[in-house]
């Protein structure tokens, strides 16, 4: 009887402490009903701070089930995950990796770092180790699929979003094999996508400068709420605009000279000053703060200041800033490629190139002189003089006097003493860096098909 | 291939200096017998130590005792033990096991990745999560089971039920190892087969068309490297992998990496008469170059023994072929070889493979200041394939042995220890099995690492004295190297009693597409397994015989 009595009354005790320690957890764990303020403490700290599941982005199901079943022990899997997925790195276990990978992000979904980790090294580690290029993109592809992923699981992530925005323009655009890279971008390799694109990677069938950029864009407006730490916000904010004059000089590299070149340039123009020029910058001036454009003229600024010493100390700051992003540079060749002049002096230029290769000597010799002497032209226009420190513009010029001498020596002739751009010659001979390019491009027009 | 499977050396091996390098079985008698010798040493002590004179006569009666234990087993009594360890085994829900196995590959598909883009590596993951899952199921369940059987038997005491039956003790550890490996046994047949079914049906028709689901039987070689002079060199150039797996070879120099393949005939070619050489090498390239096309490489045949001209030895080169990295490629050479510039037609098995049954085949790679990467595995001989379900039963037959063994040793642990104690020690044997482990003690053991024993780094840490600074030179340092070389010796010991446990894990090679090796894999677990069972169940039965029911 008396153990019957002491059993009751201890489940009587465990019952109470149960009920008692049910009331901070209903305090703190009551849903909310959807109206704002409603639910317990969590619930409205969740909806203060946009925390809630489908407020950081897509929910995953298999996700969220996962890190309930793990409990308390998700840290203890996920660093055993990542001491895995090192191992199978240095080992090249690449199909592990990636499965390793996609349980590390189920783990963490709203971890930007693992994300961004990861991805990079689909993008960038990982392709490299392939030798066949198609093989390569593979990876490129599996490393920018996967921060998409990661920007649909965290919509609010500028990091994300600007490293999508970075695996498009710098790896596809800018990488060694970015020629095959960019074919492949709209004509993927898998047969499973019969030559056209993968809907997953590029839904919209641009170009990969034009995916970057529109990348970038969204980058800029998630960039407003939540801000970055990656760039100096002048920089990352140019993003944009340097991916729309890549688009523009890239249709030049692949022959293309005409309209569509152009109004790539002009875009590349406005963009860089109309939109870009207009972005508001905030700096701090001597404890004061102002907000600067990179487009603001002396009249801008006298009417943004209280004094002149404020006016100076703006002036300072904005020129500063220009410098930082080189801003005059790309207004300047903006202007100059937006203007037609400059096209058809390029589309000489590439046809010389093109009549050299198939060693049809005369036209090569008429197109690159007229190209050289558009060009002469150009570079001494008022404005335009800092196009001549431009590299990849002087090599162009430098490889069309080589292919137009080069037309003299293999017809036995005399190559003529003067001839437009020899001063740009003259001025580069001594640079070793420039001329070791340009005979390489020189060498590859026999090579390249 | 990322793993080089080496057959386990079982007998001895002549060495180069007329030594012997003695093989698993003879090592197996010496541990074995050491640690009978020792056991029935410390007993003889004990025994005479608590009852001197009368001591002798005591240790011959149970010495005696347990021989005749030995000698009357009975299989029928085990049989009944076996019988009642599974039912008890069965009423404490021990397939409740199956709930979680189903609840996992219900959501499987969820976290494997979409199907509509089924690779060889997805398969490979498919494979290696079913055998993995199935193995972290069963496992456990067994373990706790048996740790937890004798102890609680005494605990309830019905154990002395079966004590004062004609059944004897041996027969009582032998029936709850049987018994428990027999339902794990049951578990593990219901899984695999369910596995089995989940990887057929999760890879489309058109993936298995391909081939995608194979078990493909290799024939290793071994492999030489030729440097960039042409001198013989244990390995090729490092160029800058943190994994020293592969090596590489220069292009467009007398760098080689030659491969000898034993016991070639006829029988290894296909019904055409081709060989199938299978490579998996992987480029490194010190410059970009021509990325249209992948680094090329050739092999070239020798016969030394058939010289065509004096020191020109009988070679036929084919034509140079494009490396495709981490992806098995098969080329398969036809048997009839045109040399050009020859008129005569030489054949792959008669002109090329020598008196001793041996093949050799070198690789060269074919671009200047490339690299080709290479280890063992990377090319092999590729006979007539398995299917799948060979191979797969293979590595399930991997699981169950690693059960047998699990069993074994919680069984015997737990005639000696309390349940919870007997599963952290067979945990702790299990974990401490594992290949990395054991390379760590064997570098520990062998003096690999720098800073030396227990005490010596110790004291190193304590002064910060640098691993490369040598120790003074007197009596103290002396004593403690002493004792740190007794402490290693005692750590060698403890590992040869610590289970090997990779060559139970078959599941790499499953999910790579290979078949199981027996030299390299089966046998070697058969081997394992047996050579815990007799000193197991020996000491188990020794341990229950010395033990004192009464005492919870």
């Amino acid at each position: 009887m008396n153990n019957m009595t002491t059993a009751q009354s201890r489940k009587l005790t465990y019952l109470g402490g149960i009920v008692l320690l049910l009331i901070p957890i209903i305090w703190l764990g009551l849903p909310s009903d959807g109206k704002a303020g409603s639910g317990g403490k969590l619930a409205q700290l969740r909806s203060q701070y946009e925390l809630g599941e489908s407020d950081l982005g897509d929910v995953d199901p298999s996700s969220a089930a996962m890190n309930l079943v793990l409990l308390g022990m998700r840290g203890v899997a996920v660093n055993l995950l990542w001491v895995d997925l090192d191992k199978q790195k240095d080992m090249k276990r690449w199909a592990e990796m990636q499965a390793v990978t996609e349980s590390i992000v189920r783990l963490q979904p709203h971890f930007e770092k693992v994300w961004e980790f990861n991805g990079w090294n689909l993008a960038f580690n990982t392709s490299a180790e392939w030798d066949a290029v198609p093989d390569r993109y593979y990876w490129v592809k599996a490393g920018g699929k996967f921060l998409k992923r990661g920007v649909e699981r965290n919509r609010k992530s500028t990091h994300l979003q600007y490293h999508v925005a970075n695996v498009l323009q710098k790896k596809i655009g800018i990488a060694d094999e970015s020629k095959d890279y960019r074919k492949y971008f709209r004509n993927d390799p898998d047969p499973k996508f019969n030559g056209g694109i993968d809907p997953e990677f590029n839904p919209d069938d641009l170009d990969s400068y034009l995916a970057a950029k529109a990348a970038a864009e969204l980058a800029c407006i998630k960039e407003e709420t939540r801000p970055q730490h990656i760039l100096d916000r002048s920089l990352f904010r140019s993003m944009p605009a340097r991916c729309q004059f890549d688009y523009a000089m890239v249709l030049q590299k692949d022959g293309k000279f005409g309209e569509e070149t152009r109004e790539a340039w002009q875009l590349a123009l406005n963009d860089w000053t109309q939109k870009y020029g207009k972005e508001t910058f905030r700096v701090s001036i001597a404890d004061e703060l102002f907000d600067i454009q990179l487009e603001m003229n002396r009249e801008d600024i006298k009417a943004f200041v209280k004094s002149p010493d404020d006016a100076v100390k703006l002036t300072r700051a904005v020129e500063s800033y220009r410098r930082m992003v080189n801003y005059y540079y790309w207004r300047m060749r903006g202007n100059a490629e937006a203007d037609r002049e400059t096209s058809e002096a390029h589309r000489d230029l590439y046809e010389a190139n093109q009549f050299y290769r198939k060693q049809e000597l005369e036209k090569a010799r008429a197109s690159a002189l007229s190209g050289m002497t558009t060009f002469d032209a150009v570079l001494h226009k008022k404005g335009y003089e800092e196009l001549k420190d431009e590299d990849t513009l002087v090599e162009e010029c430098l490889l069309g006097i080589m292919v137009w001498e080069d037309t003299y020596r293999i017809s036995n002739e005399r190559v003529p003493d003067e001839f437009p751009l020899k001063w740009l010659k003259q001025e580069r001979l001594g640079n070793e860096s420039t001329m070791q390019n340009v005979s390489r491009a020189f060498k590859r027009l026999f090579l390249d098909n | 291939m990322s793993f080089d499977p080496h057959p386990l050396l079982i007998w001895f091996q002549k060495l180069p200096n007329g030594g012997y390098l003695l093989g698993a079985i003879p090592v197996w008698f010496i541990i074995a017998g050491g640690l009978a010798l020792l056991v029935l040493s410390v007993s003889a002590v004990s025994v005479f130590v608590t009852h001197r004179g009368a001591g002798g006569k005591l240790f011959l009666r149970e010495l005696s005792g347990c021989i005749s234990d030995v000698l009357s087993l009975s299989p029928r009594r085990i049989g009944a033990l076996a019988k009642l360890t599974f039912l008890e085994a069965y009423r404490r829900k021990a397939l409740a096991v199956f709930v979680v196995f189903a609840l996992l590959f219900m959501f499987a598909g969820w976290f494997m990745g979409d199907s509509k883009e089924i690779t060889n590596d997805q398969v490979k993951v498919y494979i290696s999560f079913v055998l993995r899952a199935i193995s972290w199921l069963v496992l456990p369940v067994v373990l706790v089971l048996s740790c937890f059987g004798i102890p609680e038997d005494i605990r309830l005491r019905s154990l002395h039920t079966v004590v004062t039956k004609p059944a004897r003790r041996l027969e009582i550890v032998l029936g709850r190892v049987i018994g428990f490996s027999l339902i794990g046994t049951v578990v593990l047949l219901v899984m695999s087969s369910v596995g089995y079914i989940w990887i057929v049906r999760q890879i489309p028709k058109t993936a298995k068309d391909q081939g995608l689901l194979s078990c493909r039987v290799p024939v290793y070689g071994s492999l030489t490297f030729l440097d960039r002079a042409g001198t013989p060199a244990d390995k090729g150039i490092n160029t800058g992998d943190l994994w020293e797996f592969r090596s590489y070879i220069e292009g467009a120099t007398a760098a080689r990496a030659i491969w000898t393949f034993k016991n070639m005939d006829a029988s290894a070619l296909d019904s055409e008469g081709n060989l199938h050489l299978e490579n998996q090498f992987t480029a490194f390239r010190s410059y970009k170059g021509d990325m249209k096309r992948q680094l090329l490489f050739d092999f070239k045949f020798i016969n030394p023994e058939k010289p065509i001209a004096p020191n020109q030895p009988l070679t036929f080169t084919t034509d140079a072929r494009q490396v495709n990295e981490f992806r098995g490629v098969t080329d398969k050479i036809n048997r009839k070889l045109g040399r050009e510039g020859d008129e005569k037609t030489y054949d792959l098995i008669d002109d090329f493979v020598m008196k001793d049954g041996s093949l050799i085949v070198e690789v060269s790679c074919i671009d200047r200041e490339q690299y080709l990467g290479m280890a063992r595995p990377d090319l092999f001989v590729r006979r007539p394939d398995q299917p799948f379900y060979i191979g797969y039963a293979k590595a399930v037959l991997g699981i169950e042995l690693l059960l047998i063994l699990v069993t074994i040793m919680s069984v015997t642990a737990s005639t000696f220890l309390k349940g919870p104690i007997a599963a952290v020690l067979t945990s702790c044997l299990l974990m401490l099995g594992g290949e990395d482990s054991h390379n760590f003690m064997d570098e520990l053991v062998f003096g690999k690492f720098k800073g030396g024993g227990f005490l010596e780094s110790i004291y190193r840490i304590i002064t910060h004295m640098n691993p490369t600074t040598d120790l003074p030179d007197n009596p103290a340092f002396v004593g403690m190297r002493f004792f740190d070389a007794g402490l290693t010796n005692f750590l060698w010991l403890c590992k040869q009693v610590i289970p090997r446990l990779q060559y139970f894990n078959m599941s790499d090679y499953v999910s790579n597409g290979f078949d199981v090796p027996w030299d390299a894999s089966v046998v070697p677990s058969i081997l394992v397994t047996l050579g815990y069972l007799v000193p197991c169940v020996l000491l188990g039965y020794f341990a229950l015989r010395i033990r004192e029911l009464e005492s919870k």
